[in-house]
């Protein structure tokens, strides 16, 4: 049977190809910018690339003081001495592998003889290297005796290398090279791929000792983060109640004003959520309130043209009302028939999924060749080929429900003078 | 077989009523050729509808084999047309995008039947209508009696016991027609029972059995001899 209908769905795309074509180019349109949509989320948020172990990784950004009625509040990111003193015990704990701390960007001017490079800037420990999965191209990864010593090393990635040394194998060439950054001379030591998540986003990297006064050790707030890498996923809801234990036992730089302190490790959906929603005094981020507002958004970008290809399907049903009702009158049910019209439905989608997901992947190109978000890198992997169909699907069931629930009902005495 | 009880039927629209069929009483056996005549518009093609349970009578109840259809739900009709009636109509409806052969495999689609043994009732439905060489052929690509023929194939593929056909022979030429009926006769013959809206009297005279229909009710019945 499902052969018949297919044959017929072929049959009758084939017939009406500008009908088709327009109903197509509807879905592809909307199939892209979802798709789009879907990738970008995935790449910033699914455990892939750089940050593969965000699935077992927490964040520690802000820190929130209020006073005892709520009314003032301090938002602000950590210092130094909040992640080393409250985050990094933590990492005697069971379950956890390690802690980091880690700032977040800077613009720098990096000087080569009377040539200025604008860069980004971030410092880290020796922890960071091991949390997050950079891929080395060449050199070195600083590591605990960079920092112990306070050696002025630094690490730059891919594209920073052929900006400050363009020409030949820039990549090799840097390795070796001091750069002056802040009246600080910094040998780089290591060149990593470009990596644009958010932990690991930065043109170049080089360890807190590097910093040019050792004033950064004693502020509770300041520039930092912390990120926490648990030895597996299950660990962190206990990370997570730990933090949030810790957190009451803060003491800030004003405690008679700001008696009550509020941080979270959060996931990076958590850190989002936590902003967009302003979920700051809650330990439930709203990730999953988020996650539904997404999807939500998702489905009523797609009931605008689901409800053009209802429009556009409700005319071809009547066009074929004379088969309908030679249909019914053969023993056809009225689901059998619906089920047809869905199933052509959800084919001529999913045709239009695949080439939808063929234009979201150029659309991605021009993304990241683009620069408009940098270092960006999108893989349309199996999850967002899987999203991507499962987006089609469901837009076929939109679209064609509606028209197949009313073609069921047709009479089939009308609908053989076709008169529907 | 087919029993049909003070049967009424009423089309109604927002302003206007019509009596399609008034109080018929009707029996048709099995392995009867029942000619339905009468002029347009008289109730004819309501009336084969009825029988072929496409259409649900206003009042009155329609039994198949003693069992009353009225509280048969969707499903269940759908069922007892797809086992029990196979449609000719005047204007073929072949489905105009799909083979030959696939428009005659379509009532078997709605049974749990294997594809390739619904090929072979298929094409041995076409064989018996003479057009056992053209099955990969599209409908348009056949004359209007070789249509009707594919028609009737698709009617008896699923063997049914009943054949209702709608003035099949109102859009073919005399031979063409002739033929027709020669292939409807031979089906009678073979002891499907087969009922058959048509206006020419010379067809009607060739079957076993006329009812006349007239502002929706049976005038006449008489039995003839076949020719």
């Amino acid at each position: 049977m499902l052969r018949n209908y297919l044959l017929t769905a072929w049959k009758v795309f084939m017939r009406r190809k500008l009908f088709t074509a327009i109903n197509l180019g509807c879905i592809v349109l909307t199939l892209v910018v979802l798709m789009v949509i879907t990738a970008l989320l995935d790449t910033a948020f699914w455990p892939s690339g750089v940050e593969r172990r965000s699935e077992r990784f927490l964040q520690v950004y802000g820190i929130r003081s209020q006073s005892a009625d709520h009314h003032e509040v301090n938002t602000s990111l950590m210092g130094y001495k909040s992640v080393d003193k409250y985050l990094k015990p933590l990492g005697r704990l069971d379950g956890v592998e390690r802690v980091s701390a880690i700032t977040t960007t800077n613009a720098v001017s990096v000087y080569q003889g009377d040539r200025v490079s604008q860069l980004e800037l971030r410092r880290v420990d020796a922890d960071y290297w091991k949390i997050m999965d950079f891929k080395l191209l060449a050199g070195r990864l600083p590591n605990e005796d960079d920092d112990r010593m306070g050696r002025l090393v630094a690490v730059v990635n891919a594209t920073t290398a052929r900006r400050l040394f363009p020409g030949g194998d820039a990549v090799r060439q840097a390795v070796g090279q001091t750069i002056s950054v802040g009246g600080q001379r910094f040998q780089i030591v290591g060149v990593v791929g470009d990596a644009m998540q958010i932990n690991a986003y930065a043109d170049m990297w080089a360890p807190l000792t590097s910093f040019p006064s050792t004033n950064y050790q004693n502020e509770l707030t300041g520039q930092f983060a912390a990120l926490i890498l648990a030895h597996s996923p299950a660990d962190l809801p206990r990370i997570q109640r730990e933090v949030e234990r810790v957190a009451k036992t803060y003491v800030p730089e004003d405690p008679k004003t700001y008696p009550i302190t509020t941080f979270w490790a959060d996931s990076k959906l958590d850190v989002v959520a936590r902003a967009l929603l302003e979920r700051h005094d809650y330990a439930d981020s709203g990730a999953t309130r988020l996650l539904a507002m997404i999807g939500a958004g998702m489905l009523v970008f797609m009931l605008l043209p689901a409800l053009n290809l209802v429009n556009l399907n409700m005319g071809r049903i009547m066009e074929r009302s004379s088969e309908i009702g030679v249909r019914k009158a053969f023993g056809a049910t009225s689901m059998q028939l619906a089920g047809q019209l869905v199933v052509e439905n959800i084919v001529l989608c999913l045709a239009g999924g695949l080439l939808g997901l063929a234009c979201a992947r150029l659309v991605l190109w021009w993304l990241e060749a683009s620069q408009l978000i940098p270092y960006l890198e999108v893989n349309i992997n199996l999850e967002v080929f899987g999203a991507g169909m499962l987006i089609a699907l469901v837009f076929g069931l939109l679209s064609g429900l509606i028209p197949a629930w009313k073609m069921s009902r047709l009479d089939p005495v009308h609908a053989l003078k076709g008169a529907a | 077989m087919i029993r049909l009880n003070k049967v009424s039927k009423t089309y109604r629209t927002d302003k206007i009523e019509t009596l399609a069929l008034k109080d018929i009483d009707l029996r048709i056996e099995r392995g009867e050729f029942v000619a339905m005549m009468g002029p347009s518009g008289c109730g004819k093609s309501t009336l084969l509808n009825l029988i072929g349970l496409l259409d649900r009578p206003g009042s009155g109840s329609v039994e198949i084999d003693g069992a009353a259809i009225a509280s048969y739900r969707d499903k269940d009709v759908a069922r007892l047309r797809n086992s029990t009636f196979g449609f000719v109509f005047q204007s073929f409806h072949l489905i105009p995008d799909l083979r030959v052969i696939d428009n005659v495999e379509l009532p078997l689609l709605y049974r749990s039947m294997a594809a390739g043994e619904r090929r072979a009732l298929a094409r041995e439905a076409l064989e018996r209508v003479g057009l056992g060489a053209r099955m990969d052929h599209y409908p348009n690509q056949l004359s209007g009696g070789q249509q009707q023929r594919v028609a009737i194939a698709r009617a008896i593929v699923g063997k049914p016991q009943v054949l209702l056909a709608d003035e099949p022979t109102g859009n073919l030429d005399s031979k063409m027609g002739a033929e027709v009926m020669d292939i409807l006769l031979k089906l009678n013959a073979e002891g499907t029972t087969v009922v058959m809206v048509t206006h020419d009297e010379q067809e009607a005279r060739r079957v076993g059995r006329i009812v006349r229909v007239f502002d929706g009710q049976l005038v006449s019945e008489g039995h003839l001899h076949a020719a």
